[in-house]
Order: C-alpha cells, then sequence, then structure tokens
C-alpha cells in the first residue's frame, strides 16, 4: 500500500471515531489538554517575544504591540466562522451528530474572538486613526459577522426539538459563510480606512520576521486555544445530548463514586 | 455517497452558489456607496456639489501644509500625486499627520474649491518598520510625489 492510501485510512478512520459521540468524548480527554498545553506554550513565547523583544514601531511606537491580540483573534474569527460552516454542511448532508455538535460549540468561540478583533481595533484605532469606530466596509463587515454568530446561537436556542435546532442553525451558519470572503478581500474591493493585508500583502510580508514570529506564535496559540475550548465544550454538549445513553449513566456514576 | 446524501450535497452547493451571485449583485449596485473615500481625481473628473458631504483621502502634499492667521486653522493639500484637493481644518490633527501621510478627510467642499473638514483622520498602511529605519521611510514616504509616475494608491 502507497503511504498516500495509508493516511487516507487514517484520516477516514479518525473521520469515523470522531462522528461517533462516544468515542468523541474519549478522543476528547486525551486531546483537551494537548491543546491546551500547546496554546499555553506558544502563547508564553508568543507574548514574551512580541512584548519584549520585537522593536517597537517607527511610528507607533509601542502601541502596534495591541496587532499580537488583534489579528490572531480577526484571523480566528474567520477560521471558526469556516469550521463552523464546514461542519454544518457536513451534519446536514451526512446527518452526522457530531458536526451539529461542532458547529453550535463553535459558535460562542467565534462570536468572542469576532468582539476581541472589535474591541482590540477600536482600541487600536483611536490613537492611530483618530477614531474609535468608522464605517468602511472592513469594520462593518466583520461587525455583521459577530451578528451572524449570536444569529446561529438564537437559532439554536429558539427551538425545544434539538434536530430542528440543529438543521436551522447549520442553515443559518451555511447561507452566513458568503460574509468570509468578503471580510477578507473588504480592503482590496473597496476603500476603506482599514490598512490592506500585512502578512499576506503581494511580494511577502510588510513587517521584519523579529515583528512577525511572534505574530505567528499568537496565531498558533489562538488557534489551539480554540481547539482546546471546543473540545471542552463540545465534550460538555456530548453528556447533554447523550444524558439517556447508558455510556452516559456509566461515566457519571463513576466519576460520581 | 447514498442519493439522498448526494441530493442534500447539491442542494447546499445550488444554495451557497445562488446566495453568492446574489451576494455579488447586491454589492456590485452598492459599490459607491461602499467606498469608503474618494480620491483627489475622483473629485476632479467626477466634479462636486457644495451642498454635498465628501470623504476625501490622499496624501500630505509635500510643502503644501500651511497655518491660517487665526492660529488654529491648518490649511494643506491631499493629493494622489496627479491631483490635489485643498483641505483645511480646524482643529488637532491626528498624531501620524505629517508630509506624505495618508489621510482621509470630510466636509462639504466650498465655492473656492477647498474641502473644510469636520473630521481629519490618518490612514496607517500595511507597512511595519522598526524605529532604526524611521528616517529613511518617512522621506521616503514624503518624496513618494516626486518619484511617482502617475496617481498612487494608499
Amino acid at each position: 500500500m502507497n503511504p498516500v492510501s495509508i493516511i487516507w485510512k487514517f484520516l477516514v478512520t479518525v473521520y469515523h471515531r470522531l462522528g461517533s459521540p462516544r468515542e468523541f468524548y474519549q478522543i476528547a480527554q486525551y486531546t483537551t489538554p494537548i491543546f491546551g498545553l500547546l496554546s499555553l506554550v506558544l502563547f508564553v513565547c508568543g507574548a514574551y517575544l512580541g512584548l519584549f523583544q520585537a522593536p517597537a514601531d517607527y511610528q507607533q511606537g509601542d502601541s502596534f504591540r495591541i496587532i499580537y491580540v488583534h489579528v490572531p483573534a480577526a484571523w480566528l474569527s474567520l477560521f471558526v466562522y469556516m469550521v463552523m460552516a464546514t461542519a454544518a454542511a457536513i451534519g446536514i448532508i451526512w446527518r452526522m451528530k457530531m458536526a451539529f455538535v461542532v458547529a453550535i460549540c463553535s459558535a460562542p468561540l467565534g462570536a468572542v474572538f469576532t468582539a476581541l478583533a472589535l474591541i482590540t481595533g477600536s482600541i487600536w484605532g483611536k490613537p492611530i486613526w483618530g477614531t474609535w469606530w468608522t464605517w468602511d466596509a472592513r469594520l462593518t463587515s466583520e461587525l455583521i459577522l459577530l451578528f451572524l454568530y449570536f444569529g446561529v446561537m438564537a437559532t439554536y436556542h429558539a427551538f425545544e426539538e434539538r434536530k430542528t435546532a440543529e438543521k436551522a442553525m447549520a442553515m443559518l451558519a451555511i447561507i452566513g459563510v458568503v460574509i468570509v470572503p468578503i471580510i477578507h478581500y473588504s480592503v482590496e474591493w473597496w476603500s476603506s480606512l482599514h490598512q490592506g493585508a500585512t502578512i499576506f500583502a503581494e511580494g511577502g510580508p510588510r513587517m521584519p520576521a523579529d515583528m512577525l514570529t511572534p505574530l505567528i506564535l499568537m496565531i498558533l496559540s489562538f488557534m489551539f486555544f480554540y481547539g482546546y475550548a471546543l473540545f471542552l465544550s463540545a465534550q460538555n454538549k456530548v453528556l447533554l445530548n447523550e444524558r439517556k445513553s447508558q455510556w452516559v449513566k456509566a461515566a457519571i456514576s463513576a466519576a460520581e463514586k | 455517497m447514498s442519493p439522498s446524501q448526494k441530493k442534500r450535497f447539491t442542494i447546499i452547493g445550488v444554495l451557497i452558489v445562488g446566495i453568492s451571485i446574489a451576494t455579488f449583485l447586491a454589492l456590485q449596485a452598492m459599490q459607491s456607496s461602499i467606498e469608503y473615500f474618494r480620491t483627489p481625481s475622483q473629485i476632479k473628473h467626477e466634479g462636486f456639489s457644495s451642498e454635498q458631504v465628501y470623504r476625501v483621502a490622499g496624501l500630505v502634499r509635500k510643502g503644501s501644509v500651511s497655518r491660517l492667521d487665526d492660529g488654529v486653522t491648518q490649511r494643506f493639500n491631499v493629493t494622489d500625486c496627479e491631483n490635489d484637493v485643498t483641505v483645511q481644518y480646524t482643529g488637532i490633527l491626528p498624531d501620524l499627520f505629517r508630509e506624505g501621510q495618508a489621510i482621509v478627510t470630510l466636509g462639504k467642499i466650498n465655492q473656492e474649491s477647498v474641502l473644510v473638514a469636520s473630521q481629519v483622520l490618518a490612514k496607517h498602511d500595511e507597512n511595519y518598520v522598526p524605529n532604526e529605519a524611521a528616517d529613511a521611510v518617512m522621506l521616503a514616504q514624503a518624496n513618494k510625489c516626486d518619484n511617482a509616475d502617475g496617481a498612487v494608491t494608499y
């Protein structure tokens, strides 16, 4: 067998195992601390390099360092939406319980990342631009993203019956995915106050390596944090959804002893 | 995939394509109102009405910054290196304000073609530069129009 088909088989097995709530719960017990630890280590390295080693910017001075929270948060606000919409589509097409769990557990996390991006951007905007807020394409589309996350959460909680709630929430998440390219390209398609891309600018990053390295570390840290928080909250959700099944009852009585 | 899975897959695919087209058309229709600012060249070519409020952005033209006799009103040109708009502003300019810096101004353009701004914002670019290189970068920015071949973007 060639290596590609071995990897493919492995991924299919992982996918099927994660698709079963019980197996997911067991796997997540191992992956949660690993993701949490990786996130913490990357955070400590990224924050140290970003706050103490990276040079100050020539015109923003030390206030540029908010980028080490703002950019990872903004990045994750889009990444989480893509994960949520993909999970929602998998849930709808293959009627996979765990996909819905991943989607609904991602919504509040994505909303927090979006809010964090908006708040840190606003704090940065006041001294640099001269205003807390303006209705340019990037800022406005990011605000719509926040309301989309709220909409997905509200839709899910609006239905008594879980299967209906999951389907309605998933459809909204899928429809809303058009906002992701709009946010990403907003600074290219239209004139805006917000600057263009720094990391993926044409001709390479518009930032020296000693500023860029901590930024990459912080983005990775945020991604692992999302994984960590997602595993935690999905485990919780699985226990709630499957509370009538034998294995959950057994796990609870084992925990109570 | 089973037939029902295939059907749902198709429905979702068609849904996403349909919504993308609808969004694209809607955004096309709103194009000019989504634009955050106009450039001095757009103002020159499209004309302006003195009744309307415009947001005009450009680089602060080198050597154009002056203070009026009242001591609190500044006057300067914003430029895309092809055309200029003269801006008059009473108030505190943003910290980043300097020659060659891209700024966004908001206000009405009066009979003398001067934009009387009620707001002046600095537009930060995508470049992050350590302190040591500050002088070189600022000089390059201030002289950007001298070396520009036609209108620049910002």
